[in-house]
């Protein structure tokens, strides 16, 4: 009994704080990392803004439904090849469906969604740019319950990487 | 058994409530007479508003804010591993004191994060925590009443039009004249 309580204090950290296996990357050397957490779309969604500008308006509707937001980019040829292993497990505990495959000059650039309810319905988007020799490496993960066509809205505020790539994702399907 | 458990439960809430954990406010008291570390006060004042007529929605996000508590370490070439032991100390506050991460961003030579405390979207305080291998790192505490998202776009937006009060950075001044 103890002992269970005893495991119960040591989990819960990490039991609160959900962590993704793509954290790791966050802090090494040769990475670059950028992190948004839901409160921070919280609060930018709090903002007021002129109502009568449509733009923004549907903007700060997008950025309350976002949960957290990962971006991690890599030139180092090891830390690619770590990226690349995580992103295949990862899918294959978490069944992502793919979106979209593209091979762009040598560069290949994959897109798998988690859809919710409706099939446009987006809870999880993951982006997997994979570079080579010179190219960077780009892992990008977005969560929350949007809508795929919302996507574009968001590819042209925040300037993600493979913004072009993302809005031909949400215009096919 | 059941016992155990109360006592147990009662254990931790006391644990919880009388927090002998090291905050961020106790490391700036700490550090204010280190060598190494700067520490200055600003008060909300800095922002020189004299000139302008304010509109109530100005005013009140100005009066929203308190006073900004900063904290700046130089890097010393000769001891890196100080620089980082005291920046995993700063990193480690910002998880364990109650605070709330918004965003942050890390390279291979420097990075930032924002932090805050509050309920909701009134905030008490904003921690920005900047640091840069090179040079050294800095905190900034934004301490307040009720910051509201809204309250801080309409500073940013202040501190474009208004006149900073430079006199307050003089410490800050003093020390990159120093380097």
């Amino acid at each position: 009994m103890k002992k269970l309580i005893i495991a119960l204090f040591v989990l819960m950290p990490a039991l609160i704080f959900a962590q993704s296996p793509f954290d790791k990357f966050d802090g090494r050397d040769g990475v670059t990392a950028v992190i948004v957490n839901k409160k921070m779309f919280q609060l930018m969604g709090e903002v007021k803004m002129d109502p009568k500008d449509k733009d923004a308006q549907q903007y700060l509707n997008l950025i309350k439904k976002l949960d957290n937001l990962r971006v991690f980019t890599t030139s180092s040829s090891k830390t690619m090849a770590e990226m690349k292993s995580t992103v295949t497990s990862y899918l294959k505990n978490n069944p992502l469906e793919e979106l979209m495959r593209i091979n762009d000059s040598g560069r290949n650039i994959r897109i798998y969604v988690k859809t919710g309810a409706k099939a446009s319905q987006v809870r999880e988007l993951l982006m997997f740019m994979e570079g080579s020799g010179k190219e960077e490496s780009v892992l990008m993960s977005l969560t929350g319950n949007f809508d795929l066509s919302e996507i574009s809205v968001l590819t042209d505020k925040m300037n993600l990487p493979g913004g072009m790539e993302l809005n031909k994702a949400a215009k096919k399907s | 058994m059941k016992r155990n458990l109360y006592i147990l439960a009662l254990v931790a809430t006391v644990l919880v409530s009388c927090n002998q954990e090291p905050t961020l406010q106790k490391y700036y008291v700490e550090n204010s007479d280190s060598k190494e570390f700067i520490t200055l006060d600003i008060a909300p004042n800095i922002i020189n508003t004299d000139s302008l007529e304010l509109s109530a929605d100005e005013k009140k996000a100005l009066e929203s804010l308190h006073k900004f508590n900063v904290l700046i370490y130089k890097a010393d070439s000769i001891d890196k591993s100080k620089y980082t032991a005291e920046k995993e100390k700063v990193k480690n506050l910002l998880k364990t004191d109650q605070y709330e991460e918004l965003m942050k961003v890390n390279s291979a030579d420097g990075g930032f994060s924002i932090s805050t405390k509050g309920e909701g979207e009134h905030i008490e305080e904003f921690v920005v925590f900047a640091h840069q291998q090179e040079s050294g790192f800095g905190v900034v505490r934004v301490l307040g009443e009720d910051m509201t998202p809204t309250n801080v776009m309409t500073i940013a937006g202040l501190l474009q039009k208004a006149n900073l009060d430079m006199k307050q950075l003089k410490p800050l001044q003093e020390m990159m004249q120093k380097k």
